[in-house]
């Protein structure tokens, strides 16, 4: 059987289960005779026995079910002891390597010696592995029941009631095997043409051959077989079989449902006339995620609505009707708004995904360097987009590695907390440890020559901080096997800075350390301000702007070589955005528009031209040589074909403040 | 609730074995029959939801007995067992209505997903 079409799939879920399985083992830790995580673990390692069983993956099946027999005994002793602890944490690592290396499309790992090691439970375990398994191990998945809309997906006419039309489309989820539906809605529905090939050496192809007929028979109606029910009875060669069968099911339900038959190497689906893309498992890279289906719906009746706004724009514009236009206009800009909204819900996924691994690495990190460490994880629900979760991942394990290694001394608490701030995601990693003493840094970083005496005396504490970002920086006294604070800690920065988002430390001697990171909930279609400079027009993320004003040239105060702009009794630094580009700019006079955005923890002013406004914006990535320049993070073309380049006020005030100073107007 | 399986086959080994992969595998064995007229008799009483029925058995046969299940419930759920080499029975078994058929040695991942495809549960 060919399941490689199911890898990702397989790949995917099974994370999940390790990661749940990971939890709950440590949950066990803590209270050994929970009967009912002991269950909830069972389970866990039956559903990874099974799913690697059926992809033939051999080693890793055969570790799952050992783990399942072990639990298995617990189930009947009650409880979990803590060497058996260490021995499922111990399958568990393996199981993940297997799962690398099958991710990575390499042979499994040896699992012989793991499997012939003596196992803590061993008595009751031999015992066990013939008790009846628990039913609620057993949940329904051959069956293909995810309803979805047929793929005729024509514009529904009236864009107020779609629903009724798409919902007609919805087949009913498959009839269980065991009873033989005859629905006269069988079929309704697309054509598909079927290619299905029966495994070498099968047993009985004639017979099996027939059985696949009379099962595809309960998906929909068969138009017709090569070779024919009759020319199979009379012996005629059954391994491969074409034929065309309509039905309300979409390719990939029948895909699915033929593949999971017993003794089917291949099938190929393919809809009749139309080319259509089934949503799963085609991932060149690989990678799939699982939609709501009425998600799914949604885009159908947002499509429809789209195509119908086009329709009522292009008669408003025929008639050259303005009014009409002007609300037509409106009303698209709702129906994409919407759409945005939804495209953006795909993608994302709550923090949890990222989190699952934590309780793990802060149990084994704790007990190497013999603390007490607890672990609270707070607003796991807060959902960022995958590809800001995928970048997240190593960061996130630095800081708690960080704060368990380096900021709880003897015992102590670490708080990952997680929460939404307008269009940003906080996430946080605090300590209750010794905390970071600013002395000591400037002393360090005195030491290590990145900056000089004079220098360090004049940074206020909260730059300070900000030092052991550098590369290369530690403050620990002794360098541990994972290294000082701040190994890594230049990873996390340039890593949070490459998302978009923001790193702020703040710590104290005593106060523990807070790590925050201020992250945009997605990566691609971000809002901007549009701001004009030395004739050119620019971008930056609204999310770096605190705000914007327009002051007069009077209260514009000079304090030493600096302009400094009064803000709520606080001097601001106040910089003329077209000399750090290196653009020709003249004095200031009048009015003076201000955009105030943050660097370092600091608000700064930059004045600016002009302010022009804000915009929703699809951001493109910058390709060399462009992406040379760490003040440009992208580019953006707008309405009236401009390529717009998109500012960062940190990266550009940090490039000049370092040894580079190449004015970004050059490169725009 | 478990799926409840009636197991038919003359030899006891095999009814051991396949009542340990059932069983290891999330099913209830309700029953074991011996041959083809026992067959009958117990799906009479038991109504399993799923009958593994060999083929070939002493007194009444398989293929006998498949026939007057079926005659008693056209919806009963009936995996044929069988050796290799037996495809014109297995081919007649089906037409009989047999929704399924396993060849001896057994697979245990085999028996157990045709069985839970069958019974519309999942490992």
């Amino acid at each position: 059987m060919d399941m490689s079409k199911y890898r990702g799939m397989f790949l995917s879920e099974t994370k999940e289960h390790l990661a749940t399985m990971s939890r709950l083992i440590l949950a066990l830790e803590k209270n050994p005779a929970d009967a009912e995580g002991i269950d909830a673990l069972f389970r866990e390692a039956h559903s990874v026995k099974g799913m690697a069983a059926s992809m033939g993956y051999q080693a890793t099946a055969k570790l799952a079910h050992h783990l399942e027999d072990q639990l298995d005994g617990c189930r009947k002793s009650g409880s979990v002891s803590a060497s058996l602890t260490d021995f499922l944490l111990g399958g568990l690592d393996l199981l993940e390597g297997l799962l690398e290396d099958l991710a990575a499309d390499r042979p499994e790992r040896d699992v012989a010696a793991f499997l012939s090691a003596a196992t803590p439970a061993a008595p009751a375990a031999a015992a066990a592995a013939k008790k009846p398994v628990n039913p609620a191990a057993i949940r329904p998945v051959s069956r293909p029941t995810l309803p979805s809309p047929a793929p005729t997906a024509a514009a529904p006419s009236a864009p107020s009631a779609p629903t009724p039309e798409i919902a007609l489309k919805v087949p009913e989820p498959a009839p269980p095997a065991a009873v033989v539906a005859d629905s006269p809605e069988a079929g309704s529905g697309v054509v598909l043409r079927l290619t299905i090939e029966l495994a070498v050496g099968v047993a009985a192809p004639a017979a099996r051959a027939l059985l696949i007929l009379k099962a595809l028979d309960r998906l929909g109606r068969r138009l017709d077989c090569e070779p024919t029910e009759a020319q199979i009875r009379q012996g005629e060669s059954a391994h491969r079989l074409k034929l065309r069968l309509q039905t309300a099911q979409t390719p990939l339900e029948v895909e699915r449902g033929v593949a999971t038959m017993t003794d089917v190497a291949r099938v190929e689906v393919i809809p009749e006339e139309t080319r259509e893309v089934t949503p799963i498992g085609r991932g060149e890279s690989g990678r799939t995620v699982r939609v709501r289906t009425d998600l799914l719906d949604r885009f159908i009746n947002l499509t429809g609505e789209l195509i119908t706004s086009r329709y009522m724009l292009q008669t408003a514009a025929q008639q050259a009707s303005w009014s009409d236009l002007r609300s037509q206009l409106e009303q698209h800009n709702r129906v994409i708004a919407d759409l945005h909204h939804h495209v953006l819900q795909v993608r994302m996924m709550p923090l949890e995904s990222i989190t699952g691994r934590l309780p793990r690495l802060v149990r084994d990190l704790a007990r190497r360097t013999g603390k007490e460490v607890e672990l609270q994880i707070v607003g796991e629900g807060v959902e960022l987009d995958r590809a800001i979760l995928e970048e997240l991942a190593d960061p996130l394990v630095h800081l708690v590695r960080n704060a368990v290694d380096h900021g709880i001394e003897k015992c102590g608490t670490v708080t990952v907390r997680a929460w939404r701030e307008k269009d940003l995601a906080m996430v946080e990693v605090l300590d209750n440890g010794r905390g970071m003493d600013p002395e000591t840094i400037r002393r360090k970083a005195v030491e290590r020559g990145l900056v000089s005496e004079a220098q360090a005396r004049g940074m206020r504490d909260r730059d300070v901080l900000m030092l052991v970002c550098k590369p290369g920086f530690s403050t620990a006294a002794a360098i541990t096997e994972t290294s000082g604070r701040g190994v890594g800690m230049d990873v996390v920065k340039s890593a949070v800075e490459h998302l978009g988002g923001v790193l702020e430390v703040d710590s104290g001697p005593g106060r523990g350390t807070r790590m925050l990171m201020k992250l945009p909930l997605s990566v691609a279609i971000i809002k901007i301000l549009l701001i004009e400079c030395a004739g050119r027009t620019l971008g930056m993320p609204v999310t770096r702007v605190l705000r914007t004003l327009e002051v007069d040239r009077n209260e514009v105060q000079s304090s030493g070589r600096q302009l400094v702009l009064r803000l709520d009794q606080e001097a601001v630094p106040l910089l003329s955005l077209s000399k750090i580009l290196g653009l020709p700019g003249a004095p200031f006079s009048g009015s003076v528009p201000v955009v105030v955005s943050e660097v370092r923890g600091r608000r700064v002013g930059l004045a600016v031209d002009r302010l022009v406004g804000q915009r929703e914006v699809f951001v493109k990535a910058l390709n060399y040589p462009l992406d040379r320049h760490a003040g440009a993070t992208g580019a953006t073309v707008l309405g009236d074909g401009r390529v717009v380049f998109i500012i960062d006020p940190q990266h550009l005030l940090e490039e000049r403040r370092g040894s580079r100073l190449r004015p970004a107007g050059e490169k725009a | 609730m478990k799926p409840r399986v009636l197991i038919v086959d003359d030899a006891l080994f095999m009814r051991n074995m396949l009542r340990d992969i059932f069983t290891r595998g999330g099913f209830e064995v309700v029953g074991e029959a011996g041959d083809g007229e026992e067959a009958v008799t117990r799906f009479q009483e038991l109504r399993p939801d799923l009958v593994t029925l060999d083929i070939v058995m002493p007194k009444v046969s398989g293929l006998q007995a498949l026939v007057q299940i079926m005659a008693i419930d056209p919806e009963a759920c009936i995996v044929m067992c069988s050796a290799l080499g037996q495809e014109a029975l297995i081919l007649e078994a089906v037409e009989g209505g047999a929704r399924d058929f396993i060849i001896k040695p057994f697979r245990e991942p085999q028996v157990l997903a045709i069985a839970q495809r069958l019974c519309g549960v999942g490992a």
